[in-house]
């Protein structure tokens, strides 16, 4: 079957002009609203909490830790997106714009990360990846963050530009997107370029984003444990990212499915694909967390004994009994079962529980490593575990306020779903009948 | 050179292969004409000639310029200060890499944004001939050549059954 029979019998068309944009009924401002109220509180708190100063560096924890969440959600999940892009396949082309619109989180984030690097004491004089570098680690961990936020914007941009240009349609005044598209007209070349653009730009960003990971857990959590000395750790960081970006795509595409009025184009293929995608980085969770566990448990020197209590069975251990749990253990378990994940509601509740499970995680790393005062090789005692003011509470729900809400600004100003991707799949695909049963035929050009 | 430019818009790919085909049958060459349209099609659909650009280029020169400011300042800052190392080397390594892979890939982002907006022609001057039906499905067929050249790809597009044009004389803001 040609590609032209394919796009002749499909049924289903991309809107055009500004219809593409979810409906905003009132449910979507009262969430605005008290997302912006909740938000608005935590800044608030974050400036009572800057009158304290920033000598006591324990008192910081959760702020570090909220960071540690929004970079483990917002900045990864375009890496969602790149990932999908670069393996292909006709299920991924949904999910590619909700994820790189988080890109937009990462304007958030820096700046979220900008008082996080004071609290960090310089490299001179410690143990630490940058031998006592100049600037370091400040200047080349601000640095590196402000590549990847501005290389994921770049990212969101040049793949929004066809859709952009799409509001040009209609034949009324040009819009604010239609401007912002410039002298795109979608020529032969034009096409060529973007889709090698994308590709680059998602290569570099993919690189960036594991290289700024293992930076931010290195300098904010194993530099500042003394005798920590886990390799595995800026890795298992970077994986558990990738398994809570991956929930929280999945989460965001059923809500948008749900309530956003798109069913028609957010399918069961999408969620059948991203539950597999689920089942693989829970799996790789444990991999990474016991690869790192199995070497301290087994060493059983007193330092490393110490060093387990302070992260694993000592004050924090409901945090991270909660984590085990809630990233491993329940979502293992349902995924393992067809019915759960082939579903939509399957790897949806799964997602929940992911991102509940890496808050938890990031909690207990980041109040750990931050309630630590002594510097030197070795631990000597354990701090008690840091239990959350009603600032820091604040602190932690203003950061997901954030989070959500900037995602909701986003998708009032930019298309939620790449239509141009859509329809370039629509018209690559057809259903037809085979015996009794319908199926959906995809054309290959390439 | 001024030059004129005729824009056809055809309502499915077949009447724009079909026009294609006349175009060159006509023996128009790839830099005379290009198809617009909103979303990407396959290539070769309309039968024409693969596009080549150069954005490969641009993110090896911005990795190769990133890399080398990169081990400026490293080695610079280390060498600079006059500090006594007891024998042991001056330059440290290890953050050295760190630092050289974050400017080889600042370098290679910043240049690939770059050579995306230049190899994409983004910044034009001016849209050009282009109609909004476009962005709804139609399937735009740019011809840009002499005005006598422009009447008769009009013609060769009008017997492959393209019914409606848009004509942009030379000198009026055309690319």
């Amino acid at each position: 079957m040609s590609p032209e029979t394919a796009a002749q019998e499909t049924s289903l068309e991309a809107p055009s002009g500004q219809t593409w944009l979810p409906k905003a009924g009132a449910w979507f401002w009262l969430a605005t609203a008290f997302l912006a109220t909740i938000f608005a509180l935590g800044i608030l708190a974050f400036i009572l909490r800057w009158q304290t100063g920033w000598g006591d560096r324990r008192l910081w924890g959760y702020y570090a830790a909220t960071f540690s969440f929004l970079f483990s959600t917002a900045l990864t999940a375009p890496v969602v997106s790149v990932g999908l892009r670069i393996v292909g396949g006709s299920w991924r082309r949904p999910v590619c714009r909700v994820a790189e619109l988080f890109s937009l989180v990462g304007i958030l984030s820096f700046l979220w990360f900008l008082p996080l690097i004071r609290l960090i004491p310089p490299a001179r004089g410690r143990l630490s990846i940058w031998y006592g570098l100049a600037g370091a680690p400040h200047v080349w961990e601000t640095v590196a963050m402000a590549t990847l936020v501005a290389a994921g914007l770049a990212l969101l941009y040049w793949a929004s530009i066809p859709d952009m240009a799409r509001s040009r349609g209609g034949g009324g005044k040009l819009t604010f997107l239609g401007r912002l598209a410039f002298s795109w007209t979608g020529s032969g070349r034009q096409w060529r370029v973007l889709k090698a653009g994308l590709l680059l730009l998602g290569v570099f960003y993919l690189l960036m984003l594991v290289f700024v990971q293992s930076l931010f857990a290195s300098d904010f959590v194993v530099s500042l444990v003394p005798g920590s000395k886990d390799a595995l750790f800026p890795a298992y960081h970077v994986m558990t990212a990738l398994q809570t970006a991956t929930a929280l795509v999945t989460l965001t595409l059923f809500l948008l499915r749900k309530w956003g009025g798109l069913q028609d184009y957010i399918g069961p293929a999408t969620f059948k694909g991203l539950g597999r995608l689920l089942l693989v980085v829970t799996l790789l969770w444990f991999y990474f967390w016991w690869s790192g566990f199995i070497v301290m448990w087994y060493g059983r020197r007193p330092e490393e004994e110490l060093l387990l209590e302070l992260f694993v069975t000592g004050p924090n251990r409901p945090f991270f009994a909660l984590s085990l749990g809630l990233n491993f253990v329940v979502p293992f378990l349902l995924l393992l079962f067809n019915p759960i994940r082939k579903s939509i509601l399957g790897p949806s509740i799964v997602s929940v529980l992911v991102l509940l499970g890496t808050l938890f995680d990031r909690i207990r790393l980041f109040t750990a490593s931050f309630s630590m005062t002594e510097s030197g090789n070795a631990i000597t005692r354990l701090p008690p575990a840091r239990v959350p003011d009603w600032i820091d509470l604040f602190i932690l729900l203003g950061g997901l306020s954030g989070l959500a809400l900037t995602f909701l600004a986003s998708i009032r100003l930019l298309p939620v779903l790449s239509w141009w991707e859509i329809t370039e799949g629509l018209k690559l695909q057809a259903e037809r009948t085979l015996g009794r049963k319908k199926v959906i035929m995809v054309a290959k050009p390439e | 050179m001024f030059k004129d430019q005729v824009l056809g818009l055809c309502r499915n790919p077949e009447t724009a292969a079909q026009a294609v085909e006349a175009l060159e049958n006509k023996g128009f060459s790839a830099e005379e004409y290009d198809i617009l349209t909103a979303t990407p099609y396959p290539e070769g659909t309309f039968g024409e000639s693969r596009h080549r650009h150069r954005l490969y280029v641009f993110p090896f020169v911005g990795a190769v310029l990133g890399l080398s400011v990169a081990v400026l300042i490293t080695v610079g800052t280390q060498i600079f200060p006059p500090i006594v190392t007891g024998g042991k080397p001056i330059l440290s390594i290890p953050p050295m890499i760190i630092i050289m892979f974050e400017g080889t890939m600042l370098g290679a982002i910043l240049f690939t944004v770059i050579g995306v907006i230049f190899e994409s022609r983004l910044f034009g001057p001016k849209l050009g001939l282009y109609d909004r039906r476009i962005t709804e499905g139609y399937i735009g067929l740019l011809v840009t050549s002499s005005p006598e050249r422009v009447t008769q790809a009009e013609e060769a597009m009008t017997g492959a059954g393209v019914q409606e044009f848009k004509r942009l004389p030379a000198g009026a803001g055309g690319r």
